[in-house]
């Protein structure tokens, strides 16, 4: 145990919580610094974790020794005959985590309060490394994604666990510039190390993950035989089947579809539908052309001028909207197997900038249900190799924007598959992680059932709340930093850690391709070309009349 | 600074406390300088000595208040007397008008010339005498230690006295013109002082 930096005073505010004192001439013991006490347990003497959640000065100057700022109060003291080191004398509030059990490798509660007077120490860099998560930097499993906060760098790596991330899902929140996409980044490049290899998907829905084609030629993340790979789709590149596409999915397409042209499309679709199960035993597989037919057919119904109306209004919303062919994300036969979309080793950006956002959500909803649905048949072994929905090893999908694919007060294409996803996911082995910087926008249940979060710095009171009240792994000690973090700071709590941690993330292997741009600088080097061309123009030696005369006959 | 002459004040004559001292001042003629009102103002440092002058350790005082002694008195008495014809008729009435001074002591300066400053452990005679100090010793009682210490002041705003802070401020302000080196730390405390005296009393937040 480290040296004493203050004695136990007495019982804190909640059950959990303890008091010490501390003169804290170090000014070590911080909001969310850890520190240790031994206390008998069976009676055995047992190291026991708690985190400080409040500092609270118990000795002050009165104001009037800062009046001037020329003068030190300190000085001020000594002259009415303080002149003791401990000028300053603070009550802290630490609440007791528990007693890391190595068979368990989790933290017991035992309820051990510190007697009057135990001394207090910081924690261990030691200690704290072994006993924060469940598995160690390095370890078969773990990310090590930075390091903690309140040390010096690199001094206590904080290491998460991969498996309790991909199966109980993860969110990222953070006010915008707050990092986190670079910390998506960090993670997936830990995820792809050789000692988790994992198959990874990312919607970006802002071309912002694009530098990570550089992984496969990082050697930070190479060795002994293994390399990972990384695959950068433009939109277009990975393919939906149209007719994967459910009735909803087309009605939340299509713009201002009225009652009518809803039931013309869904008469129209169950005869697609029909037709698609004909030809190939699969309702699925109707192309766009069939479905165009299917509602041309229904504008035929004698009984019913109006249909005639709705039909042609809905084919031309249809052409208008949705596109199938070689560019283009909508096919008609073919859809990008799983097996290519997912690969252990391998992350995958599926990039949707210049998508329309009715048209990503579509898309992510498609190729949600497509994943899970597979993910299923697959763990019932009813998918043969070589099957487009061949997908026989777990998946991790990272979904950037996460608010608009699981918008909070509304319903979308998108948010039941999520729910479902989040829900029953750990089953088939299908993890999500979502990223957002307005979690005030996200669907509180989506946000709740992400088990893992890492919370960057954020600013909006409304998301502020959010988080308070859909996390319920961390603190409101450590929850009132979230306004004060820095860019690559992070609260890191719930699933993946033994308990909730600030941590520094780490700088990334590869380049972040979020980078923000500089407005100024652009202005300034087009300025700057523009005053060349000027310049260059006005220093020009004007042409003779003469000359531009000739030039009639004859070429310059 | 020239060296200023001392002038003798009077004598104790009774004590309240362990630092709560009662001093007679002495009247005209007993002793030369007499004192003048000047030299015995409120926020006077002065010195009692702590033996019968067989050593030069005394006890550092500062007076706090001002009691004059049945000043009416005589006025109703043998009110046809002139203050003259008194003198020469009788001298011991005379005596029993006094002016009597208040004085807390403060610290005290030991025989090697060592400042100690605060309660002082050592309790003064009856009829010690009491002393105006010099303005050389009163720098070198506060500076002594080689940095300004003023550590009988929270006791000197604690006395049982109204005028407990005006008397902390004259102190400050004396020292300010004493010790002009420290006059910006000085200011700090005299400031806040002002501020309770002044401002405080008409509803300034303190
Ligand atoms: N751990 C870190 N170490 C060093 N720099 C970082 C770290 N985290 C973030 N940054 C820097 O902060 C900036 C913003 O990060 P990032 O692009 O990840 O923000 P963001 O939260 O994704 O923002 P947006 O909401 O705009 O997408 C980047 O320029 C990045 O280089
Ligand atoms: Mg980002």
């Amino acid at each position: 145990m480290n040296r004493p930096l203050g004695r136990a005073k007495g019982p804190g505010p909640t059950p959990h919580s303890f008091l010490f004192v501390s003169p804290d001439l170090e000014k070590n013991l911080k909001v969310g610094e850890f520190i240790t006490y031994e206390a008998e347990i069976d009676g055995e003497p047992q190291t026991i974790l708690a985190r400080i959640s409040e500092r609270r000065p118990v000795r002050l100057y009165p104001d009037p020794f800062s009046s001037d700022p020329a003068i030190d109060p300190n000085r001020v003291a000594a002259i009415v005959g303080y002149s003791g080191k401990t000028s300053e004398l603070f009550e802290i509030t630490a609440e007791v985590i528990g007693c890391y059990d190595e068979k368990l490798r989790a933290f017991i509660n035992p309820r051990v309060p510190p007697r009057v007077g135990t001394p207090i120490a910081l924690a261990g860099n030691e200690y704290l490394s072994r006993v924060l998560s469940r598995v160690k930097a390095g370890e078969v499993g773990s990310a090590t994604v930075g390091w903690l906060l309140s040390r010096p760098r690199l001094q206590v790596p904080i290491a998460i666990d991969v498996n309790a991330l991909v199966s109980t899902h993860m969110a990222i929140i953070a006010s915008t510039g707050a990092g986190k996409s670079y910390t998506a980044g960090v993670l997936i490049e830990e995820m792809l190390k050789a000692n988790n290899r994992a198959a990874i998907l990312v919607i970006d829905p802002h071309g912002e993950y694009e530098t990570l084609a550089e992984i496969a030629n990082s050697n930070a993340l190479s060795g002994d035989g293994y390399r990972p790979g990384a695959r950068v789709h433009a939109p277009g590149g990975i393919k939906i089947r149209v007719g994967t596409l459910e009735q909803g999915d087309l009605r939340y397409l299509l713009p201002n579809v009225s009652d009518r042209m809803s039931y013309v499309l869904g008469r129209a679709y169950r005869e697609a539908e029909n037709i698609s199960k004909k030809r190939c035993s699969d309702p699925n597989r109707w192309t766009l052309r069939e479905l165009e037919d299917a509602i041309d057919r229904q504008g035929e119904n004698e009984e019913d001028t109006f249909d005639r109306g709705s039909a042609n209004a809905l084919l031309w919303r249809l052409r208008a909207t949705i596109h199938t062919g070689a560019d283009e994300i909508f096919d008609d036969q073919q859809q990008t197997p799983l097996s290519e979309l997912f690969q252990p080793g391998r992350v995958t950006v599926m990039r949707l900038d210049q998508v329309d956002e009715r048209q990503q959500q579509v898309i992510v909803a498609a190729l949600l249900r497509r994943v899970f649905y597979a993910r299923m048949d697959n763990k019932n072994e009813q998918v043969a190799p070589g099957s487009d929905n061949y997908l026989p090893y777990p998946v991790f999908i990272l979904i950037e924007e996460a608010h608009n694919f699981a918008p909070a007060n509304a319903d979308i294409v998108t948010t039941n598959i999520l729910k479902k996803v989040l829900a029953e996911g750990r089953k088939f082995g299908v993890g999500v992680g979502l990223i957002s910087q307005r979690p005030g926008k996200l669907d509180p249940d989506v946000l709740s059932q992400c088990n893992t979060q890492f919370l960057l710095r954020i600013v909006n009171p409304v998301d502020q709340a959010r988080v308070r009240e859909s996390v319920e792994s961390v603190g409101r000690d450590l929850l009132d930093e979230l306004p004060a973090l820095t860019k690559g700071q992070a609260i890191i709590s719930g699933a993946a850690v033994n308990t909730p941690v600030l941590c520094q993330i780490r700088e990334r292997y590869v380049r972040h391709g979020g980078e923000s741009q500089s407005a100024v600088d652009e202005w300034r080097s087009y300025s700057g070309e523009a005053q060349t061309r000027r310049r260059e123009r006005d220093t020009a030696t004007p042409r003779q009349p003469s000359s531009r005369r000739s030039s009639l006959f004859k070429e310059d | 600074m020239s060296k200023t002459r001392e002038v003798i004040l009077g004598k104790i004559v009774k004590s309240n406390s362990h630092t709560d001292y009662v001093c007679q001042v002495y009247s005209l003629n007993e002793f030369e300088p007499a004192p003048r009102p000047e030299n015995y103002a409120l926020g006077t440092f002065v010195k009692i000595e702590l033996t019968d002058g067989t050593s030069p350790a005394y006890l550092v005082g500062l007076i706090y208040d001002t009691v004059l002694l049945n000043p009416e008195f005589g006025r109703l008495g043998p009110r046809l007397s002139s203050e003259s014809e008194l003198t020469t008729f009788s001298p011991d009435y005379l005596n029993e008008r006094a002016v009597l001074l208040g004085i807390t002591a403060i610290g005290r300066v030991k025989a090697n010339g060592e400042a100690v400053l605060g309660v002082p452990r050592l309790a003064a005679r009856s009829d010690a005498l009491v002393r105006e100090m010099t303005r050389e010793e009163i720098v070198h009682f506060h500076t002594g230690s080689g940095q300004l210490d003023l550590s009988y002041l929270p006791i000197l705003v604690r006395i049982d006295n109204p005028l407990a802070y005006h008397l902390a401020r004259i102190v400050l302000l004396r020292l300010m013109d004493l010790l002009p080196a420290y006059r910006a730390e000085l200011d700090v405390l005299e400031d806040d002082l002002g501020w309770q005296t002044q401002i405080g009393p008409l509803g300034g937040l303190q």
